[in-house]
């Protein structure tokens, strides 16, 4: 055990940085990830994600054509910390360099595959459609239906919460293709274009005001069976792939925020005077603490995960950064005291800032698996207890 | 930071293990409830051959503690590798050797009436460990000075926890003339002894975690073992997310701590709080999923939990620690 890298994995770091400091655009700077979205992508979040993918920087572990230049593991934990630690953004939407490219290059088609490089360099805009509104954690209960019509599939049905289908140019999709066939069995995936007819997206507002997800209805639209994505009625595999891939590079950021969010509060404590105050202190020591403790659980976890062996400590880290970030927020809503929740006017500067990421924060024990089904998981995955 | 064991980091870990699974079983620990003397063969057979530990990196002394903590071996291994050692090797090094090579044993006399480890310049000295059985009794003085002596009449501290028996002695008047000590290193080796606690807390609150999940797998109410109801899943689930981040947080710690990284007080602070805090979870959690028959005195669940509670008021309680590191990162 050790606290420093290698000389050649420093050296990459190195280059990383010297990378951002030339390249990375003040946007992609911004904190909190805080961006309304709407209904266009900024041109600086098109431009910025491609720039990384030329220069392999998008995906280090990739090769070049993928945007990356076969990085080790080690070395792909530097490159999330930089990030992470100077707070920049890879791109403005994760579908399709975090679920979809994955999952093409894994279950797709030769000709698929050749899509996995623009979804990757952000050419390509994904949306994930996954969740129904009968079909949320037990996703397997999903009923939009793709019935067979010779060279296509006729798709009708519903997603909800699907992030950036309004911004997208094509919905990686969840359906059911046989529902005589357990519930597992009769899903499969289709890659579908959002401009094709019968498909109307209706975008959701969230409680914190925003809107980048929305509903999004498929009334009989058409779609060529080549857009099939692996085998017939096996989609389920997808869906535990693209999951897992999503929870293996969370918490290097779920860390690297509580950090950030730690010194802020310390700042705001000392700006609202009662960085004396007994009860405050000890709150900020208890979320320091905490937001250490699971920063080496990460690594500890990493650890593992780079020699090969499964990490079941980072099993922890989705449920326990979501968590906590929903603790370290309302810390900050408590030091504001009673203006923390007046959201505009003549009151305050800076309005409802603390409120408006603790609204952020609730979200993240929902999206991406809530943190019952993280504890279920955890229950019998990890401690091996019998299934209830 | 890479948490990547060395192959000799794992053998030490392995080897540990079993040995103190294999002559540390808890019918000794109960032997020693009545007779302190029934551990003598655990140590000279055994654990002093392994003193030599804490002149080596923290990392190290750390694994071992996790495992003699996993049996809460009674003894005088903690006092003399955790406290002694190190204080010794900065005020007599003839007599460093001799506890390294496992021919003396020592404790550190230094919280005060009040039972907080910082200087005292009381008469009395508490919750000194193991003072009546050790060959050494360094005495912390104001200055900060270490007068370092045998035998000393001790009066034992009854506490909740008989498988670390802690004393009270008065501070010699006129005995050898104390040792000046750095105030810098007295710091540095209370930092190594807390991060030690905590590694030892990790290994008690791993018994504590195993045994609930195996316990809970095997009990059956309602026709089903009870580990399959979500209420205790969720509950163990918890207990585990705390026992993982704070087994983390003392590696790091004892890490930082043999780099001479300057975080490494904060992480100290951080290790013992959040191992306190584990160890404490995992105690009360693992009572209420055993039920009746862990409250009984037969079963062992009590002597992990007493070991629990009684580590985590000494060398500094979470609430302690959480204000030290306030300070650090505060003012
Ligand atoms: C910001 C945000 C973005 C999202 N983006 C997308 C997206 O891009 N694509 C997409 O497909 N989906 C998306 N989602 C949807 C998300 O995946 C679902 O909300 C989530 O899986 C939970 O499903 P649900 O909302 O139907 O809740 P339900 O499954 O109805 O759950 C309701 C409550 O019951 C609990 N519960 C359910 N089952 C169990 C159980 N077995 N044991 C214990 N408790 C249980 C849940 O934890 C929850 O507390 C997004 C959600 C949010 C909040």
């Amino acid at each position: 055990m050790k606290l420093s890298w290698s000389e050649e994995d420093e050296a990459f770091r190195a280059e990383l940085r010297q990378f951002l400091d030339a390249h990375a655009p003040p946007e992609a700077r911004r904190r909190n990830r805080d961006y309304d979205l709407g209904d266009a992508l900024p041109e600086w979040g098109r431009h910025w994600q491609a720039t990384l993918f030329d220069n392999g920087w998008m995906i280090p572990a990739y090769p070049p054509e993928l945007g990356g230049r076969n990085a080790t593991p080690v070395q792909t934990l530097l490159y999330l910390e930089e990030l992470n630690r100077q707070q920049i953004i890879r791109s403005l939407h994760f579908g399709g360099y975090a679920i979809v490219g994955p999952s093409l290059l894994e279950f797709g088609s030769e000709q698929q595959r050749e899509l996995a490089a623009p979804s990757i360099r952000g050419d390509i805009v994904w949306c994930v459609g996954m969740s129904e509104p009968n079909a949320g954690s037990d996703l397997a209960g999903l009923q939009t239906r793709a019935v067979d019509d010779g060279d296509t599939f006729v798709v009708s049905g519903q997603k909800v919460w699907t992030s950036y289908a309004m911004i997208a140019d094509r919905c990686f999709c969840y359906v059911r293709t046989d529902r005589d066939a357990p519930k597992h069995k009769g899903i499969s995936v289709l890659m579908i274009d959002m401009d094709t007819p019968g498909i109307d997206v209706r975008p959701l507002r969230h409680i914190s005001g925003k809107a980048d997800f929305a509903e999004v209805f498929f009334d009989e639209v058409v779609v060529p069976k080549e857009n099939l994505i692996g085998d017939l009625n096996g989609g389920w595999r997808i869906t535990m792939g693209s999951l897992a891939h999503e929870r293996g590079a969370l918490w290097v950021e779920g860390v690297a925020a509580s950090q950030q969010l730690v010194e802020e509060l310390i700042e705001l404590a000392r700006d609202r005077g009662v960085a004396a105050d007994a009860g405050v202190r000890r709150r900020l020591a208890a979320a320091y603490e905490r937001t250490q403790s699971l920063r080496a659980l990460g690594y500890k976890g990493f650890a593992g995960f780079a020699q090969g062996s499964s990490a079941p400590e980072h099993s922890y880290m989705k449920l326990a950064t979501s968590e906590f970030r929903k603790e370290l927020t309302q810390l900050g809503l408590d030091l504001e005291g009673p203006f923390g929740v007046v959201t505009g006017g003549e009151w305050g500067a800076d309005p409802a800032r603390w409120v408006n990421r603790h609204f952020i924060a609730l979200a993240g024990t929902i999206g991406g698996g809530t943190s019952e089904i993280q504890r279920n998981v955890i229950a019998s995955r990890v401690l091996g207890l019998p299934k209830g | 930071m890479d948490f990547t064991l060395t192959d000799e980091q794992e053998l030490l870990q392995q080897t540990a293990r079993a040995l103190l699974e294999n002559e540390c079983p808890s019918t000794l620990v109960r032997a020693h409830m009545q007779d302190p003397s029934a551990v003598d063969p655990l140590w000279d057979k055994h654990l002093r051959d392994w003193v030599a530990l804490a002149d080596g990196e923290l990392v190290d002394l750390c694994l071992f503690l996790t495992e003699t903590g996993a049996v809460i071996a009674p003894g005088p291994y903690f006092a003399t590798a955790a406290l002694f050692a190190p204080l010794i090797k900065k005020v007599d090094r003839r007599l460093h050797d001799a506890v390294i090579a496992g021919e003396a044993t020592g404790t550190v006399a230094m919280a005060g009436p009040e039972g907080e480890w910082t200087i005292s310049s009381a008469s009395k000295r508490t919750f000194v460990p193991e003072a009546d059985r050790v060959d050494y009794v360094a005495v912390v003085l104001p200055g900060p000075r270490v007068l370092v002596t045998g035998g000393l009449p001790a009066r034992q501290m009854e506490t909740i926890d008989t498988t670390r028996r802690v004393f009270e002695i008065e501070v010699p008047r006129d005995a050898a003339t104390p040792v000046e000590i750095d105030e810098a290193d007295l710091t540095d080796l209370l930092e190594r002894a807390t991060v030690a606690l905590a590694a030892e807390l990790i290994g008690t609150a791993r018994w504590l975690l195993d045994s609930t999940v195996a316990y809970t797998k095997e009990r059956i109410q309602f026709d089903r073992p009870v580990g399959s109801f979500q209420g205790l899943q969720w509950k163990m689930v918890d207990m585990a997310l705390d026992y993982e981040r704070a087994a983390a947080a003392v590696s790091y710690a004892a890490m930082a701590i043999d780099a001479a990284d300057p975080e490494r007080h904060r992480a100290a602070h951080v290790a013992k709080a959040a191992a306190g805090r584990a160890a404490l979870h995992c105690a009360r959690g693992g009572l209420q999923c055993h039920g009746g028959i862990g409250y009984t005195w037969e079963h062992d669940l009590h002597l992990y939990l007493r070991r629990a509670y009684a580590s985590e008021y000494l060398l500094g309680s979470v609430d302690w620690h959480l204000d030290r590191l306030a300070e650090l990162l505060i003012d």
